[in-house]
């Protein structure tokens, strides 16, 4: 637990001091730069100059020159000394009174200012006073009463009396605040306003009680069973307590710590976290104290000085014990000493950095997680203590000096195979959440990605596949492991994110040929897929047939699910993969079916080649004698829905093929398609006999034609089915009879008529020639009517056409001819509808105005009355 | 002279490295009924058996945004002098005692009571009994009604709601957390825990409303030009 913080080193010794008297023992004693002065018991001041001197080897020794010395000649022991030294002078108080030596000579000064009746007295450290020349003191009195005094180089001046409720014993100041032990208890006072605060009681038997300012308004006071109490100005606790032993005589405060002088040890606690962090074993120890940040111990005979080790030396030793945060709380309080704020940063960063190794060789894995992290490790260290997964021409060398002495992971598990799995895992999840920054500010994105994968493959192959697309890694280091782990298909994968599409096929082509197996490998689908989008043409074509004697069907999606942006390329026309292709028809039907019905070619040798394999196909399976009724049956769909749907075909030359075949509804399409429905029909009626078929063919050939075309082709259809030449057609009655009777409106009822034979009864064509006439008669009422409604509104015309002309025209004598603006002599004349009247022989034009020009309609209202 | 401006420079560290605690809060009560335990079951969340406190201990809890320094007294009689300073400017004082010890709750008024006085004005005082799960029917208890009618007394100025008193038990964790949620609502009323909501309220609420007023100013600009 504990750390070295302090060197006791002696400076003035036994034998040195005190060689010529014998009895002569320290009382007190006071430091000031180097002059270093001690009180005897019996009453001398003796002046010493202090060197310090700092060896090459880190220590520092004291080398102590006496100067002079003082008899005061009282008698009695000097109690208390201190220096004040803007004012040369030095305050003694001896036999209960306050004077002051010059403090080079030690002579008294001049004007001999004194106080008597003194117990104790104490410097204000922190005074409210800007004066460089004058010091604040406040003595302590046997009688009740705490005197505030300033003091300059001659005089003495007296402040303020502050009364106590018990006689003052000892105190120390801060501001205008008085912290003092009383008999039996403490108290803070404040000599301003004179308000004082009661902190609490101690039992003057077993405590001897201590006040020393520790910093800006806060004091340290012996309490009770031997605890150090912490109290402000307010008179508030901001600080658990420390432990001492009952016996602490005196202490002080120097950064971070607070050294506790007891008769066998001085202690040295945090103020951080309020524990012990060192014991020094010391006899005879009567006082101790801090001087300007040195701290200098008497005994009754000798001095020795306490050196703090430099704090990076500390922290050291601390990380050395692995003692990690009281290290790193140690390395942020020291913070401001002679570094600048960049300097320090870089120190704390490669502390916790260190810090963090030694919880890394610990398995603690968070808080070493935490300290790479707040010390921006570069991950390569950490990286490099895993064996190989370094990338082999990776530039990175460890720091000098090494921030730890960890030989590589293997070594700190002990070849643990489960305690070096736990520190992979841990590298891949600090890699995982540190990436992002740590490859940036470090620029090591190469190696961070190339040990994930590493560890990936190893660990979490499920990570490795969505990895290996984002990641820069190093391919000949990772190839080489994932061959080792058996990662094959992500190797492929690394192969293809760095455009090695070759070396990314292979890989392939010896997982689908089962020459190596991994568990992640989707399948050949994969593969397909892969080839699909490769923009590598001739590489396309090497695979190809490998894939398609594999499976023909997958193969082909090669060439139909090519990306819609693809640049075209020669080797990718349609032709030339027809060409290459057509050693598999079942390839060869599938990218044709692609063309035509996805692609929608319009080219007829595609749609012939698609028909032709059809009919090919469906021939084979006719032939075969093993092939089932529903192949034949789905495969002749196919057929006949493609000779249906496509217009682009050469209809005679499948025609041929199939007329000599009992392929009848194939020929029905195809005569259809050639505009031959007497043909078609017949093949459906009496090859088929499947009258649904045909009336179905009638409706389906006439869509988007007009009903004349409907018309005839039911005609065509009835005739076939009524033909007297067909030896059995007696069969056929009872479709015409439903087809008459269902579809008449579609009819020509007197080429019916003429078409039915004469043996057949009215009752069987009763429902067809009552509705015949029915609707003949409708129509007929129906043009009947709409005649009517014409006239109608033709006479409404005329009236209006009456109506608008007639309007009455008186000819008199001076109305003229608006042309040749004579007067009339005939009663004939010429009235246009604008009201202009000409001479007969004037109006050369009796659609125009001859005034006006206007035009009037040449077959609507006629303009001649 | 050098050598004394760094070392007013450490002071000035330290009082720097010192977090400035928003509310101060410290537990009460005679010896060994549990306080240490009781704050370390808040604050780590597991039951373990404490030693004797010496003076006084101390932890820094952060509550949302908030420092709280929880100020743990010794209930020994011989530092009982020293409490006081630990009470000064204390917003809330938990008073604790051992439900199984009626000793323990009787010098809760009679030892304890008299250092509240220093705390600040109107401060809130909680009182818990603890131990409870040690409270079997063989030993006489301190009722519920008790404790909630001295509690009543404590708090006699403060408008509260329920009373702050609770049965806790640091080794079940029964009513722990309880406690000091308590105190903290009660001292910090406006901090809200859970500040994930109301930014998206407002959020969603000010998106829908700049949509209109943004088509109200363009509507309005219409009507100015013409």
């Amino acid at each position: 637990m504990s750390i070295k913080a302090f060197e006791l080193v002696p400076t003035i010794e036994r034998t040195k001091l005190l060689s010529d008297r014998a009895k002569t023992q320290i009382e007190c004693i006071e430091c000031c730069g180097k002059n270093l002065y001690i009180g005897t018991s019996d009453c001398f001041v003796v002046h010493y100059i202090v060197d310090e001197q700092h060896l090459p080897n880190g220590k520092t020794i004291y080398d102590s020159v006496k100067q002079g010395h003082k008899y005061l000649g009282l008698k009695k022991p000097v109690v208390q000394l201190k220096v004040a030294s803007a004012l040369n002078r030095i305050m003694v108080l001896c036999d209960n009174t306050l004077t002051m030596l010059n403090m080079f000579d030690l002579e008294p000064i001049v004007t001999g200012a004194k106080v008597k009746g003194v117990t104790a007295f104490c410097l204000n450290q922190n005074p409210i006073s800007n004066n460089p020349f004058s010091v604040e003191i406040c003595v302590a009195l046997r009688k009740k009463l705490l005197q505030i005094y300033t003091v300059t180089e001659d005089r003495l001046n007296h402040v303020k009396d502050v009364a106590t409720q018990d006689p003052p014993v000892t105190m120390s100041m801060d501001g205008t605040f008085v912290c003092a032990a009383l008999s039996t208890q403490y108290s803070i006072v404040n000599y301003d306003t004179a308000n004082s605060t009661d902190l609490f009681p101690y039992d003057s038997e077993a405590v001897k009680p201590f006040v020393q300012r520790i910093s800006k308004e806060e004091f340290l006071l012996s309490g009770p069973s031997g605890l150090g109490m912490f109290v402000t100005t307010e008179g508030v606790s901001q600080r658990p307590p420390l432990q001492w032993s009952e016996s602490v005589s005196s202490y002080c405060y120097v950064h971070p710590y607070i050294v506790a002088l007891d008769s066998e040890f001085i202690t040295v606690h945090s103020i951080l976290d309020q524990q012990q962090k060192q014991s020094i074993p010391y006899q005879g120890g009567i006082y101790l104290d801090e001087y300007e940040g040195r701290v200098f111990i008497a005994s009754l005979k000798e001095i020795y000085a306490l050196v703090p080790i430099a704090w990076e030396k500390q922290v050291t030793s601390l990380l050395a014990d692995r003692r990690v945060s009281e290290a790193l709380a140690l390395a942020k309080n020291a913070k401001k000493v002679g570094l600048t704020r960049e300097q320090f940063q870089r120190m704390y960063r490669r502390l916790q950095q260190q810090a963090g190794f030694i919880e890394f060789a610990q398995q603690h894995f968070d808080e070493c997680r935490e300290l790479f992290k707040t010390g921006r490790l570069d991950v390569r260290e950490l990286i490099s203590l895993y064996p190989f997964l370094m990338p082999q021409r990776s530039s990175f060398t460890r720091s000098v000096p090494s921030l730890h002495d960890i030989a590589d992971v293997r070594q700190l598990a002990r070849n643990d195979a489960t305690t070096i799995k736990t520190y992979k895992e841990f590298l891949m999840s600090y890699l995982e959440e540190n990436k992002a920054d740590a490859g940036k500010s470090n620029n090591c994105c190469m190696e961070i990605d190339t040990a994930l994968l590493k560890l990936y493959a190893e660990l979490d192959p499920s990570k490795l596949l969505m990895f290996i697309g984002k990641s820069v890694c190093k391919l000949s280091d990772c190839v080489e492991l994932l061959e080792k782990h058996e990662r094959f298909h992500a190797l492929g994968l690394l192969y293809r994110y760095n455009g090695q599409h070759a070396n990314a096929l292979q890989v392939w082509k010896r997982l689908t040929n089962g020459e190596v197996t991994d568990v992640l490998f989707p399948g050949l689908e994969y593969v397909v897929q892969y080839l699909s989008s490769l923009s590598d043409h001739t590489l396309v074509w090497q695979y190809t047939d490998w894939i398609i004697q594999k499976d023909e069907c997958l193969g082909v999606q090669i060439f139909t699910n090519r990306p819609a942006n693809e640049t075209p390329s020669d080797k990718l026309q349609p032709d030339n993969i027809l060409d290459q292709l057509h050693r598999y028809p079942r390839a060869v039907i599938t990218y044709l079916e692609y063309l035509v019905f996805q692609k929608k070619s319009q080219k007829e040798k595609y749609h012939t080649h698609l028909a032709v394999l059809y009919l090919d196909n469906v021939f084979k399976l006719l032939e075969s004698s093993t092939s089932s009724k529903e192949n034949i049956d789905r495969e002749r769909c196919k057929l006949r829905h493609m000779l249906q749907t496509s217009n682009l075909y050469r209809v005679q030359l499948l025609l041929g093929k199939v007329k000599e075949t009992d392929m009848y509804a194939e020929s029905a399409i195809l005569y259809g398609k050639l505009g031959d429905h007497d043909k078609a029909i017949r093949i459906l009626v009496h090859k088929l006999k499947d009258f649904g078929q045909a009336e179905n063919y009638c409706i389906l050939n006439s869509k988007g034609k007009d009903s004349f075309h409907r018309k005839q082709l039911f005609h065509t259809l009835l005739s076939v089915y009524l033909d007297p030449s067909y030896e059995r057609r007696d069969l056929l009655v009872t479709p015409a009879v439903n087809l008459l009777n269902n579809n008449q409106g579609n009819f020509d009822a007197t080429k019916v008529l003429q078409l039915i034979p004469d043996n057949w009864s009215i009752g069987l064509l009763q429902s067809f020639l009552a509705s015949t006439v029915r609707k003949h008669m409708h129509d007929f009422r129906t043009t009947r009517l709409q005649r009517m409604l014409s006239r109608g509104e033709n006479l409404i015309v005329k009236k209006e056409s009456i109506e608008s002309q007639r309007e009455a025209l008186q000819l008199v004598e001076e109305k003229s001819c608006a042309v040749c603006d004579r007067s009339f002599d005939e009663p004939t004349f010429i009235r246009y509808p604008n009201g202009i009247i000409t001479h007969t022989q004037c109006a050369k034009n009796k659609h125009v105005c001859p005034v006006t020009g206007k035009l009037f309609s040449t077959t609507k209202r006629t303009s001649a009355s | 002279m050098l050598v004394c401006a760094q070392l007013t420079c450490y002071i000035k560290s330290v009082n720097m490295s010192k977090k400035k605690a928003d509310l101060k809060v410290f537990i009460l009560g005679e010896a060994n009924v549990g306080k240490t335990t009781l704050l370390y079951r808040y604050i780590e969340g597991v039951f373990q058996d404490q030693i004797s406190t010496i003076g006084a201990s101390f932890f820094l809890k952060q509550w949302g945004k908030r420092h709280v320094s929880l100020w743990d007294t010794a209930g020994e009689e011989r530092f009982s002098g020293l409490s006081n300073l630990y009470c000064r400017g204390a917003s809330a004082v938990i008073m604790a005692f051992d439900v199984t010890r009626p000793s323990s709750f009787h010098s809760l008024r009679s030892r304890f009571l008299p250092l509240v006085e220093y705390a600040n004005h109107n401060c809130l005082v909680v009182v818990t009994a603890t131990k409870v799960d040690l409270a079997k029917d063989t030993t006489p208890i301190i009722t519920m009604a008790q404790g909630l009618e001295f509690t009543k007394t404590l708090n006699k100025e403060l408008q509260l709601t329920t009373v702050p008193y609770f049965e806790t038990s640091s080794k079940t964790g029964k009513d722990v957390t309880e406690v000091f949620e308590y105190v903290f609502r009660h001292c910090f009323p406006d901090e809200n825990l859970h500040k994930k909501t109301p930014p998206v309220h407002i959020k969603s609420r000010s998106s829908t409303v700049d949509l209109e007023t943004q088509s109200n100013d363009e509507e309005t600009m219409k009507v100015g030009c013409c």
